[in-house]
């Protein structure tokens, strides 16, 4: 054990936790890092490429190295960094990346074969030959490389979706961030304040600054207290603000129940959109290291983590109580860490310090102008090779602290072509011009590192935010800190032959950097590509900058001269399930059920999802095997009594006004102004390019009112269309259109005995075909009462009818028609059926009207009325269009049993087969229990002219081909005096 | 992106559809000399500008209003947006 | 009368209710809607003595109430007239506007709590809508799980989310599932 005294941690609630399969114990307020450190246990995983022996780097979202699996079987969640798992009773946590036992991977070989795996060693390697890719390259190096494992299993949590607005978002909740979020809240702005921690702080709960006097934790814990205390302040603690979006949208994911043992009913995470009016970033500064020989051992970590450690967790990363630890630092921020690791009483070899003439600043030796040349400890770090003064000495520590300096994170301000810019006092990036509008850095993350110009520069901040919102910003009394030390020179690490880790998570070294810049892949674009640093998932955060600063060495130029460095969305990795942010299984959309939908479950009835809809698709009654049976039964039925389909789903639109004729009139290629009141028209809606768009009926209802029908697929996107010409074409007109797609229900009452079935359920109307012709359309009632509308339109081809009722009454309506029809045999059917009398009529549906099409190839084209504009109609008359040759013809199985494949093309008996000598495809296909034969619909050149012509129907996917009789695309009823009787 | 609607304030764009250049407004006259080729320009052949662009958007979760909005294409910023039929109407004047 | 009996939109004989914590929610069966919308040039009528609303605003007068659908249009509610020809009473008061039946084009589900507070909790995982500007006697048509609905704040402690008729179950799937999971 290596448990220091104080920390942040609570020693009355031990938690206990397995790693690896062993058992361990840790405090409420450890991550798995902290409690692993604490446990003596310092090895964590293997590196990606190279397999090396690592542990934690860093004590925060930055870690490249402690990735671990957390939790079993199908919660099992890779790639999770210890040092943010936050620890709970319970946990299991497992090592990645290696095969055997953690500590005797079998493919540490891989390091050995270091010198084959340096920069570009994937683009130089896998070239050739082209067929090993897949087979061989590819799975032998995800096997090798690579990070955790997927379960395989469906992720057994729920995740959700939320939208929050604000005036002020605050990302990142320590000294910056905390006064931001009271100046503004103090000022009644709505305030959403995020932190990926769990515990609001930041890095005041890493340090031993005091503020006012006291420990930092007592001020955090009143600023927290009042910020609580406003209604109009929303703390949300283990969020990650990870992406900033146009126009001041934040994407951020909650973590809500990673901490819990098992989420329960709670979600595990939610996906927040937030709307912002301002956000200041506060999210920090991340610490660098400096490559060294053999500089990824663990026991080796950034100071400012070696300091967090200590102070908010009390443990140390040495293999045992009492080994000694060394600091390795370019500036003042090492020595902070060595005298707070003094105060906690851990025993200190000393700080090597790679300027000459460096002091201490208190009781410890200090190695001036030294530099840490090599590390010692196949498992974790034993020893350290300090050189200094060209001395060299090896020495026992079991930790070693790297301080390179800080970066600010200003991932976030370089979202939109925010250009980071040097600061060559600061010796980092900073946040520069552009960048996200209305986003302002403040503290850390501006380069303001300092306790007390953090605090003030929040403040400053939230008040530059608030009086561009023209609120009135209180002064916060500010409370009184201090700015430790902070003189750093630029050291980038430590020249040498051996190998020095920049990038741990992807295994590059300075080495690879040297290798790119030989290779002549110096920009900073091509390095990336070449050596795949800050390519992992943690973007390089603790590398980028380092690598750029090798880079700008080897070429001479300066650090903003090679390069900058900015980074994507996310800012942490973001798991895909919250993402998706809300159902899986049948609830993944939503689904739209027809009126008759629960009535048609009730009969067993299978379903299709058409678009959003679900609708029944067929009706298996007892002792059908096979959907076929069930089909054939139907479509029989139709054709020799009546059946019953809703076909609520077609797009229905209520179309009104004076100009209601005349806006049809435009719409529609065909002539529609001429269509009388209680009459139904076919109405052909082209797109303005002069292809065929959508088809459906248009009823006039009165004299300036109409209801139009759309294919099911394309209501929504004819109504958007139908808008447009109101809007954005004819505003003039007085049209007034409003979607009833859901309010009747509709069902067809198709067959011979459609008249006599309804005759039953009307009150007191006339059917007959006098009164109620073909096309003909009225309101009426039925069932004694009831408001309903009649259609006499037919889409099998047989005598039939529409009949639309209040949705509500569907159901009913349903039921009484097949009360009323038992004894005429009224069958029920579905889409199937639907579809296999369509292509028996002829009709054309969405196969045929696919974009490609035109009104003369759909045998419509003497419809589109050349006495008046409409949508389409010029372009329709285009020689490459009018010239087109291909018509809409029937096709007949010559072997009846054999199916013509709805895709397959067309080609004259005996002719080669290419693109030249195509004569057109088949769009359509069924079984006709009518003809007893497969039939299809096809577009063939010359069609109207071939009828009795056998052609060749070819499939080259499946390598068939079928002979086919062209026919009448009429199969059934050519003359249409079914329609008609 | 927010879309600062002319009645409705500023709403997600998620609440749009997006159509493109507002040229798509300008239908020829099918009666004019040379309107196939008119209308080929029309259909076929759109400005894409890196910059100021003025472009339609539906807002289909909304009030079912057609817009004209003023776009920079490079950043992203709205520079203005009013009712597709008030901008017709006015060109109409 | 008829002899045939209504369902209601989520297929049931009875309106569905339930409580989840401080929320309840409720089918509301007996709503009766028609759209109405002006003609070119023409002033707005004050049917059944509704003064028609302003932009995203909704009223209310004794049973009846409207809210803003669009420019130049409004849906008319009347509280437990759904059985009734809404529209053509509607029609009646609105002399040359161009009305639609729209009852059984939508479902409403009324939520309702003691306190606002827990309804703009329930708002915010639903919808992409500043709570503050969806005070009482607001309303506002936006999406919900990829569904086209409009929110009425008919008061400080209630809540109308009316969709589309044939989405009724899954938008009783994701508000209910919200609910729930704002309970603890």
């Amino acid at each position: 054990m290596t448990r220091l005294t104080g920390g942040l941690i609570d020693r009355t609630r031990p938690l206990h936790f397995t790693f690896n399969g062993t058992g361990y114990k840790g405090f409420e307020g450890d991550t798995l890092a902290s409690a692993l450190l604490a446990n003596g246990v310092r090895l964590m995983g293997r590196s990606f490429k190279y397999h090396r022996p690592r542990g934690v780097l860093a004590a925060g979202s930055e870690e490249p190295n402690a990735l671990v699996s957390l939790r079993d079987g199908a919660r099992a969640e890779p790639n999770t960094r210890a040092t943010v798992a936050e620890l709970y009773d319970g946990l299991s946590a497992r090592s990645q990346n290696h095969v055997g036992p953690l500590h005797r991977d079998l493919l540490a070989l891989n390091d050995l074969l270091s010198p084959f795996f340096a920069a570009g060693f994937y683009y130089k390697t896998f070239m050739w030959p082209k067929a090993f890719w897949e087979k061989l390259y590819e799975p032998a190096i995800r096997k090798a490389a690579g990070l955790g494992e997927l379960s395989m299993l469906p992720d057994p949590d729920a995740y959700d979706r939320g939208f929050l607005q604000c005036d002020l978002l605050v990302i990142g909740g320590g000294a910056a961030g905390l006064v931001a979020a009271l100046t503004a809240g103090r000022a009644g702005a709505q305030v959403v304040l995020a932190d990926e921690d769990f515990r609001l702080g930041g890095r005041l709960l890493m340090e031993s600054d005091l503020l006012d006097g006291a420990p930092a934790s007592d001020w955090v814990e009143s600023v927290r207290a009042e910020l609580a205390s406003l209604s109009n302040v929303r703390i949300m603690t283990r969020t990650t603000v990870f992406g900033v979006f146009d126009h001041g949208i934040y994407g951020a994911v909650e973590r809500v129940a990673d901490h819990l043992p098992v989420p329960g009913d709670k979600v595990r995470q939610t996906l927040w959109r937030i709307t912002a009016k301002r956000a200041v970033l506060a999210a920090g500064a991340t610490e660098r290291h400096i490559p060294f020989a053999d500089n990824d051992r663990p026991g080796i970590l950034l100071a400012g983590a070696l300091r967090a450690y200590a102070n908010r967790w009390a443990t140390l990363p040495v293999a045992k109580a009492g080994d000694a630890v060394a600091i390795f630092t370019n500036g003042d921020d090492g020595h902070r860490t060595a005298r707070d690791l003094l105060a906690k009483g851990a025993k200190l070899l000393g700080v090597i310090d790679s300027r000459a003439g460096a002091r201490a600043l208190g009781d410890y030796r200090v190695f001036s102008g030294a530099q840490v040349t090599g590390s010692k400890g196949r498992l974790g770090l034993t020893q350290i090779e300090i050189t200094e003064g060209g001395k060299v000495s090896w020495h026992e520590v079991g930790a070693l602290g790297v301080a390179g300096g800080w970066n600010p994170n200003l991932h976030l301000a370089s979202h939109h072509r925010g250009r980071p810019e040097w600061d060559a006092s600061l010796l980092a990036f900073v946040p520069g011009q552009g960048g996200p509008q209305g986003l302002i850095p403040a503290g850390a993350a501006a380069g303001k590192g300092g306790t007390a110009q953090a605090l003030a520069d929040g403040a400053r901040a939230a008040q530059a935010a608030l009086a561009e919102l023209a609120l009135t910003a209180p002064q916060i009394a500010l409370p009184e800190a201090l700015d430790a030390p902070a003189a750093q020179e630029a050291f980038w690490h430590v020249p040498g032959k051996k190998r020095a880790w920049v990038d741990f998570q992807n295994d590059v070294t300075v080495k690879d950097i040297k290798l790119a810049h030989q290779e002549n892949m110096r920009p900073v674009e091509h390095l990336k590509r070449w050596t795949t640093l800050g390519m992992a998932t943690d973007q390089g955060k603790t590398s980028n900058v380092s690598a750029l600063a090798v880079m700008a060495e080897l070429t001479g130029n300066s650090i903003p001269e090679t390069g900058t460095t900015i980074f994507r969305p996310p800012y942490t990795p973001v798991s895909l399930g919250v993402l998706g942010g809300g159902d899986s299984g049948p609830h993944f959309r939503p689904h739209r059920l027809t009126p008759t939908h629960g009535w048609a479950e009730a009969q067993g009835a299978e379903f299709v999802e058409v678009g959003p809809w679900m609708r029944a698709q067929y009706f298996p009654q007892k002792g059908e095997t096979h959907w076929r049976q069930s089909v054939d039964r139907e479509v029989l039925a139709v054709r020799a009594g009546v059946g019953l389909c809703d076909v609520t789903t077609l797009g229905k639109v209520d179309v009104q006004g004076a100009d209601a004729r005349e806006f049809l009139n435009r719409l529609y290629a065909n002539m529609m102004g001429t269509l009388k009141v209680g009459m139904v028209r076919y109405g052909l809606m082209l797109r303005e390019d002069g292809h065929a768009y959508d088809d459906g009926t248009c009823a006039r209802l009165a004299e300036d009112h109409y209801v139009v029908t759309t294919t099911t697929a394309n209501a929504g996107l004819v109504f958007q269309r139908m808008e447009f010409a109101r809007q954005c074409l004819w505003p003039e007109l007085d049209v007034q259109l409003i979607s009833t797609t859901d309010a009747w229900a509709q069902i067809a009452v198709a067959g011979p005995k459609s008249r006599e079935l309804l005759g039953r359920i009307v009150d007191d109307f006339d059917l007959s075909n006098e009164a109620f012709p073909f096309m003909a359309c009225a309101p009426l009632t039925i069932c004694g009462g009831l408001r309903a509308r009649l259609f006499r339109i037919s889409f099998s081809g047989e005598l039939a009818y529409e009949i639309a009722v209040p949705a509500r009454y569907g159901h009913a309506l349903m039921e009484r028609l097949m009360k009323q029809g038992a004894d005429l045999g009224v069958t029920p059917y579905g889409t199937e059926t639907l579809g296999v009398l369509r292509i028996e009529k002829g009709h054309a549906a969405g196969a045929e009207l696919n974009g490609q099409t035109t009104a003369q190839m759909l045998g419509l084209g003497r419809m589109v009325s050349a006495k008046k504009d409409s949508i389409g109609a010029v372009m329709s008359r285009r020689e490459g269009l009018a010239a087109d040759r291909r018509r809409l013809v029937g096709l007949k199985s010559v072997t009846p049993q054999e199916q013509v494949a709805a895709g397959s093309h067309l080609f004259t008996e005996g002719a080669a087969q290419t693109m030249q000598t195509d004569q057109g495809w088949v769009t359509s296909s069924c079984w006709s229990p009518h003809l007893k034969s497969y039939i299809a619909l096809a577009y063939l050149e010359d069609g109207d002219s071939r009828q009795g012509e056998i052609v060749i129907a070819a499939n080259p996917l499946e390598g068939r081909e079928l002979r086919a009789e062209v026919v009448s695309a009429h199969f059934v009823d050519p003359e249409g005096g079914r329609l008609r009787d | 992106m927010l879309i600062p609607h002319p009645l409705l304030g500023l709403r997600d764009a998620q609440e749009f559809t997006y159509l493109g250049d507002a040229a798509l407004m300008n239908r020829p006259d099918p009666d004019a000399p040379g309107a196939e080729a008119a209308f080929c320009d029309y259909v076929f052949l759109r400005d894409n500008p890196a910059g100021v662009h003025r472009e339609l958007w539906y807002h289909e979760q909304g009030d079912r209003s057609w817009l004209v909005v003023t776009r920079n294409t490079l950043t992203h910023e709205i520079l203005g947006a009013e009712l597709a039929s008030d901008v017709k109407a006015g060109a109409a004047q | 009368m008829t002899d045939l009996f209504p369902v209601t939109a989520l297929g049931d004989s009875a309106p569905r209710n339930a409580r989840f914590g401080a929320l309840t929610l409720s089918e509301n069966a007996g709503l009766a809607l028609a759209s109405l919308a002006l003609r070119k040039g023409q002033a707005a009528p004050a049917p059944f003595g509704l003064a028609l609303p302003e932009v995203a605003r909704a009223v209310t007068s004794g049973p009846h109430g409207a809210f803003w659908t669009g420019r130049g249009q409004w849906m008319i509610e009347a509280e437990g007239l759904a059985e009734t020809d809404f529209a053509a009473a509607l029609q009646g008061q609105a002399p040359g506007c161009a009305v639609t039946e729209q009852t059984d084009g939508w479902v409403a589900f009324e939520i309702a709590s003691d306190t606002g507070a827990p309804l703009e909790a329930l708002l915010a995982r639903l919808v992409n809508i500043d709570p503050r500007t969806l005070g009482p006697g607001c309303c506002v048509r936006t999406g919900l799980e990829h569904m086209s609905v409009f929110v009425l704040r008919r008061s400080e402690t209630r809540l109308a989310v009316i969709g589309m008729r044939s989405l009724a179950g899954s938008l009783w799937h994701a508000l209910s599932q919200a609910a729930r999971r704002l309970e603890d």
